[in-house]
């Protein structure tokens, strides 16, 4: 039938199929810019977008360090620091971490003031499989910071067994502070507590579960005005371990206290000096 | 320093000096055996004997001055598989057989000029952590979780009821009175300072992890000499050592290869090696993937259970040690010897 077409016709062709071309192209490079833009995987995890509310953190500024590969899950050391540029009378008062494929995603809440000096914090956390780790990091004005990190877990079965007796749950805590402070230098202060850190979805021997025993809150107060405090989840590795800063403003005592969830709590005192 | 820094340069100590010492002794648990099956010349077996004598012996002694507490260490196992560690431990030493030497002496060799030790390696490396953390890994923890035994006791001491002390003073006195009961053994002080030195690193390996590694805040694991799976982490390291922190374990194989290649230049002994045909190299390739899967399976080497293991007195050193010994000699004398080529 169409033995012949006339040439106005392959050229309107042509046209056409330049149209949808250039259609295909603008939509496929839409739908590529905004997730790039805006689509960090903290948009994609509710406990985060919780923190962020409508806020569209900056991606710089926050550093978040943890090995690329792990052999033991229950124990990944993690570093978590701010190291951006904020108005001369801001801070650094909320950071908020988070697991994205843990069976609860909340680690940690750690909140700051002026006497932590300098917002970097170092703990042990517990990842049950290959994720990606979360920081969002709230300025007191309001600003706020996001990055992430993928954690890669791999199995070990041999380097992982229960050691004997377990110690008694907030027994022995330990505080390692300097021995004096100069004024407006950050110290590093560390401690570290004995607590199974029992995540409630663990089967004892008997196939019974072992109920929820975790270490809910630490407080640090300098001369009774609180200066850190971390809110802590199921994620902290057991005998929960928090290297953290201060920076106190006159001599005098520092009180660190450790809540659990049964209401019992732990305390330990150490003199401020200034050096 | 802080402590981990000091842990990795004790580490690079130790295996500066593993690497020379074993590069002018030729200290070798599968020479030892070959050398006493095939030609009755136990020297160097007696050597390796020595070695295990004076870690037992030095090991048991920082734990008795309270030092190090080496029931931290993972060869104190009470449930270990009956199954895994003793075939790992046969599979090591046929691969051993097959490979011409343990990780230990690929890498001294490597550090000497030998490229064969080359492709043992990353053979060795790469099975390692396919039974660790890769491919075979379900496999293997299958395979121990169908077996495992629990045991009422970890050790030795534990297990016929008498105190460490007494039981090292007895197993090492036996095992030094053995080893310097020949002759020919006594008057080859190659042999000698050879087993002697290198002995003395095990208990040295516990002192760097466990009282100088020792921190309440950031611990590190206790460990010695072994070669296994550091070896695998060796590789990963070297592909992935910005999101990964040095250890003790890397640190050693590092220095192991440059104390090894120092030696050998210092005796001029230093001389670039390859494969004579595709079948030696296979034979190597076969022998360090069969080391890499077994040594994971066993916990150990013929270093890392023969004489890490051994001086915390563990049983499952002793069981991986018998399967080592039964896998080399499957491997040197028969029924299972390949020919050389």
């Amino acid at each position: 039938m169409h033995v012949a077409r006339p040439a106005h016709y392959d050229a309107a062709r042509r046209r056409l199929l330049r149209g949808i071309a250039a259609a295909v192209a603008a939509i496929s490079l839409a739908g590529l810019a905004t997730p790039a833009l805006a689509e960090g995987p903290w948009q994609r995890l509710e406990a985060a977008r919780s923190v962020l509310g409508d806020t569209e953190p900056s991606t710089q500024g926050l550093v978040l360090d943890l090995p690329h590969v792990s052999e033991d899950g229950a124990s990944v050391a993690l570093t978590v620091g701010f190291d951006g540029e904020l108005a001369d009378d801001d801070h650094i008062s909320r950071i908020d971490l988070f697991a994205t494929a843990n069976p609860s995603p909340e680690i940690a809440t750690f909140h700051l003031t002026p006497l932590s000096g300098k917002a970097e914090i170092s703990t042990r956390v517990r990842l049950n499989e290959t994720q990606q780790v979360i920081a969002i990091a709230t300025s007191h004005q309001g600003e706020r910071f996001a990055t992430a990190r993928e954690v890669r877990i791999t199995v070990s079965g041999c380097l992982m067994r229960n050691g004997g007796d377990q110690p008694e749950p907030l027994s022995n805590p330990r505080v390692s502070i300097p021995s004096s402070f100069t004024p407006g230098q950050p110290e590093a202060v560390r401690t570290l507590i004995n607590h199974p850190m029992e995540t409630g979805l663990r089967e004892d021997t008997n196939g019974e579960i072992v109920p929820r025993h975790i270490v809910e809150r630490f407080t640090v107060r300098l001369n009774g005005s609180t200066a850190f405090e971390a809110e802590l989840h199921q994620s902290i590795s057991a005998s929960p371990y928090l290297l953290f800063y201060l920076s106190p403003e006159e001599e005098g005592e520092a009180v660190f206290e450790w809540q659990d969830d049964t209401g019992a709590s732990a305390t330990h005192e150490a003199s401020i000096k200034a050096g | 320093m802080s402590h981990t820094e000091l842990v990795v340069w004790s580490a690079v100590l130790i295996g500066l000096v593993f690497g020379a010492t074993g590069q002018a002794t030729g200290f070798c648990l599968l020479r030892g055996l070959a050398n006493c099956w095939a030609l009755g010349d136990t020297r160097k077996l007696r050597g390796f004997v020595l070695a295990m004598a004076v870690a037992l012996l030095g090991s048991q002694t920082l734990a008795v001055a309270g030092l190090v507490s080496l029931e931290d260490s993972l060869y104190a196992n009470p449930a270990p598989s009956w199954l895994a560690i003793p075939l790992g431990g046969a599979l090591f030493g046929y691969g051993m057989a097959l490979a011409n030497g343990c990780g230990a002496r690929a890498l001294v060799l490597l550090g000497s000029g030998n490229l064969r030790s080359f492709v043992v390696l990353t053979c060795l490396g790469l099975a390692a952590y396919m039974a660790l953390s890769g491919v075979l890994a379900p496999l293997r923890i299958w395979l121990e979780g169908m077996t495992t035994l629990a045991l009422p006791t970890h050790d030795l001491p534990g297990a016929i009821g008498a105190p460490a002390w007494f039981t090292a003073l007895v197993l090492g006195g036996a095992l030094l009175a053995w080893a310097f009961s020949n002759a020919a053994f006594r008057a080859s002080p190659r042999d000698w300072l050879g087993g002697l030195i290198i002995g003395l690193l095990v208990p040295a390996g516990w002192y760097a992890t466990g009282v100088l590694g020792h921190d309440d805040f950031e611990p590190v694991r206790l460990a010695s000499l072994t070669f296994i799976a550091p070896i695998g982490e060796s590789l990963q390291y070297l592909m992935l050592s910005t999101g990964t922190r040095l250890g003790f374990g890397v640190s050693v194989v590092g220095g192991v290869i440059v104390g090894a290649l120092a030696m050998a230049l210092l005796r001029r002994d230093f001389t670039l090696r390859a494969f004579d045909g595709p079948g030696q190299m296979l034979r190597s390739m076969a022998g360090g993937t069969l080391m890499g899967i077994g040594g994971v399976m066993a916990l150990g080497c013929s270093i890392g259970q023969g004489l890490s293991g051994l001086s915390t007195l563990a049983l499952t050193a002793f069981a991986a040690l018998a399967g080592i010994g039964a896998g080399a000699r499957l491997g040197i004398v028969g029924p299972l010897a390949l020919s050389k080529n």
